[in-house]
C-alpha cells in the first residue's frame, strides 16, 4: 500500500508525494529539485534556494538522497539545449577527422585501391592476351596437324596405289603363267586323249574287223569299220 | 504496489566534467574517441601493403569506403559526387562512432543524444549545401532553382515559393538534427527505463516480483540489439540525406 | 488515489498546476504525433516490400528510397518526441 506524504506550510498544502512502503525517501518539495542550482564542476551555487532556506533540504542532502551518480543538475535543466562545450569539442573532433581523412589517409588508401584495381585490370588484360596467344597457337598447331594429316593420307593413298598396281601386274603375270600352264596341260590332255582315242579306235576297228572276218569270212571294208567305230564311240561318249 | 523512481532526466543526459575546471565531459570524450578510432583504423589500413588482396584492417577500411561510395554517393549523386566521398565518409564514421557508445558498457551514452553534436553537423551540412549550390549555379540561379521549381504553373508560385523556402532553409537542417538527436535520445531513455525497471524488479521486497524482472530484462536485451541497428541506420541516413541535399544543390532538376 | 489527485488539483500551487498540465499534455503530444507517422511508415514499407517482391532486381534502389522516405516520415514522430521532452522537462 502506498503512503501519502503531505507537506504543509502555513496551513497550505505544498507537496503531496506517494511512496511505496519500502522507500526510505524523505519528503522533498518539487520546487527544491526544480530550483536547486548545482554548478557543473560540482560546486553548489552560493545562494541556497528559498526552499532550501526553509530547511527542507540542502542541495547536498538532495543529491545524496536521490543517489545521483555523476549527474549534474543544471540551473535551467533543459535536456535538449545544446551545450557550447560539447558543440565545440565535437566540431573540433569532426574537423580534425575530416582534415586527416581528406588530405592524408583517404587519398593514400584510394590510391592504393585504384593501383590494385588497375593491376588487376592489367592482369586480366594480360591474361586475355596470353589466352588469345594460346588460342592462336592451338589454331596453328591444328592447321599444321590437318596439313600433315592430308599429306599423310595422300602418301598412304599413293603407296596403296603403287602396291595395288604392282599386285595387279604380278597378278596378271601369274594369271598369264597359270593360263599358259593350263593351256599346255589342256593341250597335252587333249593330245593324250586323242592318242588314246585313236589307239582305242584302232583296237576296236581291229577287233571289229576280226570279228566280222570270223563271222562272214571276208574282211570288211576298212572305211566302213572305221565309220562304225567312230559312230559307236561317239554315241558311247555322248551317253 | 511498487513505483519506479525514474531519475531526474538530466542525470542520464548531462555529464559532469571529467577533470575539474576543464570543460571536457563524457560527450566530448566520445567525440574525441570517434576521431581517434577512425583515424587509427585508416592509418593502420594505409600502412598495409596495397599490392596483394586486402586482409584484416585494410579490408575493413576498404569495405567502409566502398560502402560509402556505392551505398551513399553512387545512389544519390552519381559519378560526379565521388569527390564528396571523403566528406561523407567522415560524416558516416563520426556519427556512427558517436552513436555506438550508447550500447557500450561504461559509456552507455550516445554522444549524438546531446543536441550539440547533431546541431553542429546539421548546421555544417546546411552551410555546405547552400554554398555548393551558390558556387555551381550562382546566387540568382540557386535561388531560382530552389524557390521557383520548374514545371509549376505560374499562379501556384505564391503557394510553392514560401513552402520551398521554409523547407530548404529551415526544415531541412532542423529535421536533420532532430532526427538524429531524437532517435538516439529516445533509444537512450528506453534503455535506461528498462534497465531501471528490471533492476527494481530484481531487488523487489516482494519475492513474487523477482521472476517478473526477467521480462523487462529481455526487453532490454532486445532493445540493445535494436540500438545497434539504429546507430548504423541513423549514421547511414544522415550521410545519405547530406548527399541528397548536396546533390540537389549541385544539379537542379530541370 | 483519485481523491488525492483531486486534492492536489484543488490545493495545488499554480506552478504545480502548470507542471501537471505540462506532463499530461506531453503524453498527449507524443501519443498524437505517433499516429500519423505510424500509419505512414507502415504504408511506405508495405508498398516497398510489394515493389521489391514484384521486381527483385530493383530491390537495392527501392530499399534506398524506402530508407529516405522512412527518414522523412519518422521526423514527424520525432518532433513530437522532442515536444514531449520540452513540455515535460523544460
Amino acid at each position: 500500500m502506498p503512503t501519502a506524504i503531505v507537506t504543509q506550510s502555513n496551513g497550505r498544502l505544498v507537496h503531496v508525494r506517494l511512496v511505496s512502503e519500502d522507500t526510505t525517501d524523505t519528503t522533498m518539495p518539487v520546487e527544491a529539485i526544480n530550483e536547486t542550482t548545482v554548478l557543473e564542476d560540482g560546486v553548489t551555487s552560493g545562494e541556497p534556494t528559498p526552499a532550501a532556506q526553509s530547511g527542507e533540504a540542502t542541495p547536498e542532502q538532495l543529491r545524496s538522497a536521490t543517489g545521483e551518480v555523476e549527474a549534474t543538475v543544471k540551473a535551467a535543466p533543459n535536456p535538449i539545449a545544446p551545450t557550447p562545450k560539447e558543440a565545440l569539442w565535437s566540431a573540433g573532433s569532426f574537423i580534425v577527422l575530416f582534415v586527416i581523412l581528406r588530405y592524408f589517409l583517404f587519398p593514400k588508401l584510394k590510391k592504393g585501391m585504384d593501383a590494385r584495381y588497375a593491376d588487376i585490370r592489367s592482369d586480366i588484360e594480360g591474361a586475355d592476351t596470353v589466352k588469345a596467344d594460346a588460342q592462336s597457337a592451338v589454331a596453328d598447331y591444328e592447321k599444321a596437324l590437318a596439313a600433315i594429316r592430308v599429306e599423310a593420307s595422300g602418301r598412304i593413298d599413293a603407296a596403296r596405289q603403287t602396291v595395288d598396281t604392282e599386285r595387279n601386274a604380278q597378278l596378271t603375270q601369274v594369271n598369264a603363267r597359270i593360263a599358259a600352264a593350263r593351256a599346255e596341260a589342256d593341250q597335252q590332255t587333249a593330245a593324250a586323249r586323242a592318242a588314246a582315242q585313236g589307239q582305242v579306235a584302232a583296237a576296236v576297228a581291229q577287233v571289229a574287223t576280226m570279228a566280222a572276218q570270223l563271222a562272214s569270212g571276208r574282211a570288211p571294208d576298212a572305211a566302213v569299220v572305221q565309220a562304225a567305230v567312230t559312230a559307236a564311240m561317239e554315241s558311247a561318249g555322248s551317253r | 504496489m511498487i513505483a519506479l523512481d525514474f531519475p531526474e532526466i538530466n542525470s542520464i543526459l548531462v555529464w559532469k566534467d571529467i577533470f575539474p575546471n576543464f570543460p571536457f565531459n563524457k560527450v566530448a570524450l566520445i567525440a574525441v574517441l570517434a576521431t581517434l578510432i577512425s583515424s587509427t583504423i585508416f592509418l593502420l589500413a594505409v600502412r598495409q601493403s596495397h599490392k596483394e588482396a586486402p586482409k584484416g584492417i585494410r579490408n575493413f577500411a576498404e569495405m567502409i569506403v566502398e560502402f560509402v561510395e556505392d551505398g551513399i554517393v553512387m545512389q544519390t549523386m552519381g559519378k560526379d559526387g565521388l569527390a564528396w566521398t571523403p566528406f561523407l565518409l567522415t560524416m558516416f564514421l563520426f556519427i556512427y562512432l558517436c552513436n555506438v557508445p550508447g550500447i557500450i558498457p561504461f559509456f552507455q551514452m550516445p554522444a549524438t543524444a546531446r543536441m550539440a553534436v547533431p546541431m553542429f553537423l546539421a548546421l555544417m551540412v546546411w552551410v555546405i549545401y547552400n554554398v555548393t549550390g551558390i558556387k555551381h549555379q550562382g546566387v540568382g540561379g540557386y535561388l531560382k532553382s530552389t524557390l521557383f521549381p520548374p514545371g509549376v504553373p505560374k499562379a501556384l508560385y505564391i503557394l510553392v515559393t514560401p513552402i520551398e523556402f521554409i523547407s530548404a532553409i529551415i526544415v531541412r537542417p532542423f529535421s536533420l538534427a532532430v532526427r538524429l538527436f531524437a532517435n538516439m535520445m529516445a533509444g537512450h531513455i528506453l534503455l535506461v527505463t528498462f534497465a531501471l525497471l528490471s533492476e527494481a524488479l530484481f531487488q523487489a521486497k516482494d519475492k513474487v516480483l523477482i521472476p517478473v524482472g526477467i521480462l523487462p530484462f529481455f526487453m532490454l536485451v532486445f532493445l540493445t540489439s535494436f540500438e545497434v541497428l539504429v546507430a548504423f541506420l541513423q549514421a547511414y541516413i544522415f550521410a545519405m540525406l547530406t548527399a541528397v541535399y548536396i546533390g540537389g544543390a549541385t544539379h537542379p532538376e530541370h | 488515489m483519485e481523491a488525492i489527485a483531486r486534492l492536489v488539483a484543488a490545493e495545488a500551487t499554480p506552478a504545480e498546476l502548470k507542471n501537471n498540465a505540462a506532463a499530461a499534455s506531453a503524453g498527449y503530444a507524443y501519443g498524437l504525433a505517433a499516429i500519423g507517422p505510424g500509419i505512414g511508415i507502415g504504408y511506405l514499407v508495405g508498398k516497398s516490400v510489394e515493389a521489391m517482391a514484384r521486381q527483385p532486381e530493383a530491390a537495392g534502389m527501392v530499399r534506398t528510397t524506402m530508407f529516405l522516405g522512412i527518414a522523412f516520415t519518422e521526423a514527424l514522430a520525432l518532433i513530437g518526441f522532442v515536444v514531449f521532452i520540452l513540455l515535460k522537462f523544460a
